[in-house]
């Protein structure tokens, strides 16, 4: 077991930071000086940090390649980029990011072979990872690793012609994407593309099941030496999905001896990357759930499911290729994108459900005659927000990565194949709840006043006890399995994908309504004050597709009865309904056994995406007290797992407030 | 027909096959120190009260017109922090019968159902005779201490697919210490259960220097037999949920 070796120890104890350094250089001002192209900047940089590296490789480590360059110096000044801004959009941090590249033919090719047909700056790049890798190898043979020497004389100059070859490659190329610029490097199907690799050896007898499962652990933990670096929105936002499982072309499931491996490497590792997806549908058999069950159990939040039944037909609807189609990953937590050819932008912007029904409820419930006029404007308060959403959004720009480009098979600069945008939707369970309410108490049992429920609404329900009380516990929630509520949420999701139905993005593609939230949960919630389903000013919503912090619902069975009935195949850039778990009901067997089955039921029923969590309240508690008792304390956010106490206390109190089953 | 119920709790895995959701009937005709669900002991709906989250804000104590909260001159309709709960809802079998078979899907996915818990399912044998017959078709589990009328045993055991019920104590004297009532009936409802074939788990709770003497547990396992026999552990909160009734935990 990985987690007892040495490595691993340096790894968690993060003592291998001790050979990192900074760099202080002001390449802004000296590319800006020089009027040096964007891609050009792009390429020298990449150069000068690929120098800077200090080769390291750690006692008994098998897989090496660790950043020692701590920080990627900025390639524009900021009057440039206030320039670039002013006449772009620009992505987040401008870089490309959630992109799954083509990591199967490169290592079956090698970069030399890449290089023939790669642009002047994509040769560049491959060159000073080549001389990088040389340099490893110097320090291998300084080392007397012959092992090591073997493997980079190979890779990633040529084809990878064995398993281990395979893993150095892949970790060559993602710590190459990173070292770049780019971002939420994902993993894309591991499994599919790495088994070939796997089965040779096994067969050929170099692997056991045992000695390939200790590899792939050593494997898995590379991807935690530098991760620290990559920090998102919080430490552990880094995007390094990776996905197992799902069908192929011919709609047969792959899931193989590497896809079984991966399951028990995460497990053995207890480390929160790779982020383990598994894809799933009807077929997937009920044992196979049984084993991501035991993942489950482990805590780290792994793994998410995705119901290929539901995305496949779903994406295809929106123009992607069959074979394309059946190819999906996720992006770094749960949009679904394409590997190799997908230049889509998943996470391009986020729609505030809350804040239509906020909107509507001000300007218009009082003139509302019925409820269904009151519905039409909450679907125009949602029309009008995807409107100023798509015309903002003009001239996208990103700042150009050479090496990713060698990676896709498509030119990314100019697009890929697809190039849709997908847009998060927000706060669906506080907007349906809040519709619910209106509905029943104003329009059908008319027992609240419009001008009475508006006004303590705005303050934020002070001088009105009893109406908060009816409006938080005794008025129908999302979650309970009650056709009331749910199906209000169903039209919300279809007011959502219609708003942006028939709209063309300004890169030719198409929009994609979300059930995620991202961080928008906390954000979006400070937009607004209290809300009408009885949430306070300050509360917040939700992550991606759940139920309202505060319902009270029966449980979570009634919870998947509830978040089954909307129509996903309209509604498919991705964001699961989480349900959290505590610990006790994974203690025996058969716990593991049913929670297994209750997610082959959600599977079957029709959800397109779920991820269980496994939590201890009363730990998280004492964390929160004694952080230094819980470094490996792990938790999910909303579409990665992170370590409790690196968070943001914001972010530990929503883990918290979310509601537990118990047994 | 109606009945009280006090509680509805899904994801259940450890009462009978997949995944269930359980009811929980009012009323028990038992007594024992350690039960860890006080609010099934009486019949007649009770205040519970989760002192912890109280913000002493005193909203309760308004007086309002709510006829169900008559009987306790507090009013459960204004907690902003929803303290207050009455324990205990009077349900047409019929209407309960409707809300479960809402979720009865998922569970049969599972290979699950429902399960009649308590206080003591048995103690209102007409409700959950008319609740299984209008569930007929689900899988349907009891979890009983097995005190009733041999005829009323008989008649819901029959009609259902599996069954738990417990053997706490042997000696018949101790039982009537501990649980308030004789054991003779719970033994001879066993040996009925046992001659009819109907799958089922014995359950002995170990509550420390009264069950789980080795002279009680010796002779329950030999009076079990063949049967299975499932011995639970100590709950160390059992005692929680008197606080909030007014109760008195006395173990």
């Amino acid at each position: 077991m990985l987690n007892t070796t040495k490595l691993y120890r340096t790894i968690v104890n993060k003592e291998h930071h001790k050979y990192r350094h900074k760099v202080e250089w002001d390449l802004a001002n000296e590319y800006a000086k020089k009027w040096l192209s964007p891609a050009e900047r792009m390429a020298d940089r990449f150069e000068r940090v690929c120098r800077e590296e200090t080769p390291v490789i750690l006692p008994c480590e098998k897989i090496v390649f660790m950043r020692t360059v701590a920080n990627l110096p900025e390639i524009f000044t900021e009057s440039e980029w206030k320039e670039i801004k002013s006449r772009h959009y620009i992505h987040e941090l401008g870089y490309m990011s959630n992109l799954s590249p083509n990591y199967y033919d490169t290592i079956a090719a090698g970069l030399l072979k890449k290089r023939e047909s790669a642009d002047e700056y994509g040769k560049r790049a491959i060159d000073n990872i080549i001389s990088l890798s040389d340099r490893y190898l110097a320090e291998a043979k300084k080392q007397g690793r012959d092992d090591i020497v073997e493997v980079l004389t190979q890779v990633p100059r040529y084809p990878a012609r064995n398993f281990r070859e395979a893993l150095q490659f892949f970790r060559i190329l993602h710590y190459a994407l990173w070292l770049e610029g780019n971002y939420h490097n994902t993993v894309g199907r591991f499994d599919k593309y790495m088994y070939k690799y796997l089965k040779a050896d096994i067969e050929s007898g170099i692997y056991t099941e045992e000695t390939a499962l200790e590899l792939l652990e050593d494997f898995f933990l590379s991807f935690n030496k530098d991760s620290d670096i990559y920090v998102g929105v919080q430490q552990g936002d880094n995007g390094q999905s990776m996905m197992l499982g799902g069908m192929d072309e011919e709609g047969n499931e792959v899931f193989n001896l590497l896809s079984e491996l991966c399951l028990k490497a995460s497990c053995n590792n207890k480390l929160i990357d790779p982020k383990i997806n598994l894809r799933v549908c009807k077929n997937t058999p009920a044992d196979r759930y049984t084993e991501a069950t035991k993942l489950t159990k482990a805590g780290l939040g792994f793994p998410q499911y995705s119901n290929d039944d539901i995305v496949i037909p779903a994406l295809e609807s929106l123009g992607y290729e069959h074979n394309d189609a059946v190819n999906y990953t996720v992006a770094a937590c749960w949009e679904f994108i394409i590997p190799n050819v997908g230049a889509d932008v998943a996470n391009i912007a986020a729609m505030s459900y809350p804040k239509a029904v906020d909107t509507a409820f001000h300007n218009n419930l009082i003139s509302s005659e019925t409820y269904e006029d009151f519905f039409e404007a909450v679907k125009n308060e949602i029309a009008k927000e995807t409107k100023k959403i798509h015309e903002n959004i003009k001239d996208l720009w990103f700042v150009p990565s050479p090496f990713m480009n060698v990676l896709m098979d498509c030119d990314i600069y100019n697009g890929g194949k697809y190039n849709n945008f997908g847009i998060h939707g927000t706060g669906i369970a506080t907007a349906a709840d809040s519709l619910a309410a209106i509905k029943k108490y104003v329009y059908e049992e008319k027992s609240i006043d419009k001008a009475d429920y508006i006004k303590a609404v705005d303050e934020n329900f002070e001088n009105s006890p009893e109406l908060l009380h009816k409006l938080r516990y005794e008025s129908p929630k999302l979650g309970n399995n009650d056709d009331f509520v749910d199906s209000i949420a169903t039209r919300l999701l279809d007011a959502f994908a219609d708003s942006l139905e028939g709209k063309i993005n300004c890169r030719g593609g198409v929009y994609r309504a979300g059930t995620g939230s991202a961080m928008y949960y906390l954000w979006h919630a400070n937009e607004i004050g209290a809300s009408p389903d009885g949430r306070r000013d300050k509360e917040p919503f939700g992550t991606n597709f759940s139920i309202s912090l505060f319902a009270e619902v029966n449980g979570p069975v009634s919870v998947i009865a509830s978040m089954t009935k909307q129509h996903f195949s309209r509604a498919i850039n991705g964001g699961p309904l989480t349900l959290e778990f505590h610990q006790s009901l994974f203690a025996d067997d058969d716990g593991i056994v049913k929670v297994g089955a209750l997610v082959k039921s959600f599977i079957d029923r029709g959800g397109h995406q779920l991820q269980l969590n496994t939590v201890n309240l009363e730990q998280m508690k004492d964390a929160q007290i004694h952080p230094e008792n819980h470094k490996q304390l792990v938790v999910r956010i909303w579409g990665w797992s992170a370590y409790f106490v690196e968070l943001d206390k914001e972010y530990q109190d929503h883990v918290m407030a979310r509601q537990a089953y118990r047994v | 027909m109606t009945g009280t119920v006090f509680d509805i709790k899904e994801m259940a895995v450890h009462d009978g096959p997949g995944i269930r959701t359980t009811v929980f009937l009012k009323g028990c005709p038992l007594r024992c120190l350690w039960c860890h669900n006080p609010e099934g002991l009486s019949a007649a709906p009770q205040l519970m009260f989760k002192e912890n989250k109280c913000r002493r804000c005193g909203l309760c104590f308004k007086p309002c017109a709510h006829e169900e909260c008559k009987p306790f001159g507090r009013c459960v309709h204004i907690c902003p922090e929803n303290c207050l709960e009455i324990a205990g809802r009077r349900v047409e079998a019929k209407a309960l019968a409707a809300e479960l078979k809402k979720s009865a899907a998922v569970l049969g996915d599972t290979f699950g159902g429902f399960t009649f818990s308590g206080g003591e399912p048995l103690f209102q044998p007409d409700f959950l005779l008319d609740l299984i017959n209008e569930l007929s078709g689900y899988n349907l589990c009891i979890e009983t201490s097995g005190y009733a009328k041999s005829e009323i045993f008989g008649s819901v055991i029959d009609k259902l697919d599996f069954v738990i019920m417990d053997i706490k104590l042997y000696n018949g004297a101790l039982h009537k210490k501990y649980t308030g009532v004789d054991n003779a009936l719970i033994l001879e409802n066993f040996s009925y259960l046992k001659a009819s074939g109907k799958p089922h788990i014995i359950r002995t709770p170990l509550i420390p220097g009264i069950t789980d003497t080795p002279e009680n547990l010796a002779a329950i396992e030999k009076a079990v037999g063949e049967s299975v026999w499932e011995k639970l552990p100590y709950n160390a909160l059992a005692g929680a949920k008197y606080k909030m009734l007014g109760m008195e935990y006395k173990l």
